[in-house]
Formats: C-alpha cells, structure tokens, sequence
C-alpha cells in the first residue's frame, strides 16, 4: 500500500496563486473558499532580501490533531495515508479547526460541515495526481508514494533533505518543503 | 487563512457552564455546611444552576451547522472517547437532569421533588462531581489544542475552575437577594468564597501570562495583546479591574462590616464577578494566536 504525500519546492514558487484557483475548479469551491494557500515571507535586509512563497495546506499528518478531537470520529485516515472527512458524520463543531495547528481547514456553510485538501484522492485512485500538482507552472509541487524510496519524491526529500512545516509540533506531516 | 472558528456562541457556552456548576457547588455547599442559615442562598444556587447549563447547552448546539440542520447527526457525537467534546456531552447529558432534579427535591417542586427529596444526600455527591467535572471539563476542552499554543496549558482548566466557582457563588448570591433581600446579610459570610475564587483566579491568571510570555513565540503574542495590545484595554478594564479587584475589595469589606453594607454594592460586586467571567472567557477565546507555520 503506498503512502502518499508531497514534497514542495518553495525556492521555484512565484506566487502566481494558480494551485489555489485549479484547486478551486477541482472541487468547485466558490471563488472565497480554498484549501490551498500560499504565504509569504519576508526575510534578509536591503541590500540582501527577498520574499518566499510557502504554498500550504492540509498536511496529512500522521499524527492529526483535527482526527483526535474530533467528537463525531468524522475525520479519518485512509490506508494511503491521506486524511479524509466522512460528510455524513460531521455536525459543523469546528474543534478541528482549533485543533489543527496549520490553520487549513474550512468550513462549507451550504453542507455545514468543515472540509479541507484531500489530496484530490478521485483523481488520485484512477493513477493521476492531484490538480495543485499538474497545473504548477514551474512544477513547485512533487507527488508520490513516500514509502518507496525510488520514488521521485523520496529521492527528492532525501536529495534536499526537506522537512515538513514546524517538524517540532510533532504531528508527522506529509508534505515536505525544501525552502533554500 | 481561517483563524479562530468560534465566537460568541462558545463563549456564553464556556460561561454558562461554568456558572451553573459553580451555582450547583454553592448550592451543595451552603447545604452541607449551614442548612440552617443559608437556605435561600442553596435554594436561589439549585435553581439556577440547571436553567444556564441547559442554556449553555442550546448556545453549543446553535453553533453547530449540519448537526443542528440534521440533528439525528448528533448521536455520533458521543463516538470518539479522545475528543473532549465526547466527554462534554456525556458529561452535560448526566449533569443537566441531576441539576434540575436536585433543585426540585431542594425546593420541593412538584410530586418528583417530593420524591426526590428524600435522596437528596445522594443527588449533592453525584451533582457535585458531576459539576466539578463540567466546570474543569470547558477549561480542558480548549487545554487540549495543540492548533492554539497559548490555550495549551494545564494552568487553562484551574483558572476556568477558579472563574467558574466565583461566578457561580455570585449567581447564587443574586439569586438569593432576589428571592429575600433580608438574607443579605447572611450572605455576607459568603463573600469569603469570592475572596478565595478571586484570589485563585487572579494568581493563576497572572501565572497564565507570565508563563505564556516565555512558553512560546505565539503564546507571548497571545499574553502580549492581553496586556498590552488591541485586546489590553477589555482586559485590564472588565476582567482585573472589574473582574477581580473591585468585587475582591467588596468582598473583603463585605465580610468584615458583616450586613452593614449597603445591599446595592453586595449585589453590584456579584455582577463585577459575572461581567469579569464572560469576559475572561471571551479574552481567552479572542487572543488565541495560531502557530506560526512559515
């Protein structure tokens, strides 16, 4: 069974927002709702500075918050790894989204329930990959299988040593960034 | 980004809980300890401790959004035993009938009070864990979040502790002049309570932010626009000044010149204690800062 997740390339990342709207028409969200973001991040001073893009969202922890307190055990993990919201069980208390120290979970006031990234997992069952991944221009995003090692994510992560978001929160997340 | 997801709903739910149980322990305890003497403060406490629980209660559910439109959806809610919601449901489920029975067999209300009554020695140890467990269970319920490093404390659910004993003694008390002024005086031995709460709360409170400044980069901002940013002037108005030092000082006076004081300033302290309470409630919820993930 694979492990899936993405590894995350900030230093190719220009801020052109397109994972977010492919995003959007992949889910049909409306035009203010996401599950992807991308952050910005200053750093450096004049003369020697310069602004990071940090695509973000949900981090199929291993170890999810949002799984734990969740009252109505409607957030659940799938055997490949990816962090999954069962609709029908879900009532709308939005601990989860206290609980997740990422910040990526939104609520969808028509359904009422509190939905996220699922790492396009429809596209993903019939052996694509997800709409964020495919549509990056400069191929910021790299996707698949984290538990084979000749995979091309795997080489990556190891090649660039890249760590996820704040590793130190403990959550074991399977997006992985290189940021230099 | 999505930051804080819950409002006002919550907090009257996290205040109103922790009232109506401090209302139940004062009840319980003026019961136990001066049944002579202090009946109307029992009395006025039993009655209302049921009312905000259920009130509270109707807040929570009203800030659900499917399990409010497809309220069958709510029997999951009891599903998974690590979330501390589960806990608070079966928690509030026991606590809010023994609440309401108890002040029926306290006042003798009706054909089940009467009834009641007689294990009403029965119904006071069972309410009353079951309203310490309400009470220290809202502060363990936002204890628990890891999404939010300044709510993330032990010290979170002894403070709430504290607040809900002070406010619920208060609520008592209210009640009590409500019912018959002239045992306010009475009520003046009681005015040591709120000088105990008040000075838990004040202590764990000012550990709270102590500890938070140093805890983490996002707990200190949390502890930072307390103290001194966009939230600093609500809490050094509503919850130090008029939270805890004015009804700290009342109290104090009131127990010392026992029922010479004037009556409007032994309920105005109660109600120093209830808006101090809410507004702790709402500070804490507000000032939650997410952590900083880039």
């Amino acid at each position: 069974m694979p492990h899936y997740g993405i590894a995350i390339d900030t230093t190719k990342c220009i801020g052109c927002h397109s994972c977010r709207v492919a995003c959007q028409n992949q889910q049909g969200l409306e035009y203010d709702q996401s599950f992807n973001w991308i952050k910005e991040r200053e750093q450096g001073r004049f003369p020697s500075f310069g602004k990071e893009f940090v695509p973000v969202q949900c981090n199929h922890c291993a170890d999810a918050p949002c799984q734990r307190v969740c009252p109505t055990g409607a957030i659940y993990t799938s055997p490949e790894g990816i962090v999954l919201v069962h609709r029908e069980r879900c009532v709308g208390c939005k601990y989860c989204i206290e609980a997740c120290p990422y910040k990526v979970r939104v609520v969808n006031h028509h359904e009422g329930i509190v939905v996220k990234c699922w790492l396009c997992n429809d596209l993903v069952a019939k052996g694509g990959e997800p709409a964020c991944v495919t549509t990056c221009p400069t191929q910021v995003r790299i996707f698949g299988d984290l538990d084979d090692p000749n995979s091309r994510i795997s080489q990556f992560i190891a090649k660039h040593r890249a760590q996820p978001l704040r590793p130190d929160l403990d959550t074991r997340p399977r997006i992985f960034y290189k940021r230099s | 980004m999505p930051e804080s997801a819950w409002g006002w709903l919550i907090i009257s739910y996290l205040f109103l809980a922790g009232a109506g149980a401090g209302a139940f322990v004062s009840a319980v305890a003026c019961d136990l300890l001066a049944p002579d003497w202090s009946k109307t403060l029992a009395r006025a406490g039993s009655l209302a401790a049921g009312p905000l629980v259920a009130v509270g209660t109707v807040c929570l559910v009203l800030d659900l959004e499917a399990g409010l439109w497809q309220p069958w959806r709510q029997i999951y809610l009891v599903s998974n035993l690590s979330s501390m919601i589960t806990w608070g449901v079966i928690i509030l489920s026991l606590f809010i009938p023994v609440a309401f029975l108890y002040a029926a067999a306290l006042n003798e209300l009706t054909v089940v009070g009467r009834y009641a009554r007689k294990y009403l020695r029965h119904l006071e140890v069972v309410g009353g864990f079951l309203a310490v467990a309400t009470a220290g269970y809202t502060g363990v319920l936002i204890a628990v979040v890891n999404g939010v490093p300044f709510w993330n404390t032990p010290a979170m659910p002894v403070l709430f502790m504290a607040s809900a004993m002070s406010t619920g003694l208060a609520v008592a008390m209210i009640g009590a002049a409500i019912i018959d002024i002239s045992t306010i005086r009475t009520m003046s031995s009681f005015a040591l309570g709120h000088v105990i709460f008040l000075s838990v709360e004040g202590l764990v409170l000012m550990l709270l932010i102590f500890l938070s400044l140093t805890r983490s980069v996002e707990a200190a901002a949390s502890a930072t626009m307390l103290i001194s940013g966009a939230l600093s002037p609500y809490f050094w108005a509503l919850v130090v000044v008029v939270g805890i030092a004015v009804p700290y000082i009342l109290s104090i006076v009131e127990y010392y010149e026992y029922g010479k004081m004037p009556k409007s300033l032994v309920v105005g302290a109660d109600l120093c204690v209830l808006i101090g309470g809410m507004s702790l409630r709402a500070l804490i919820v507000f000032s939650g800062v997410a952590p900083h993930i880039v």
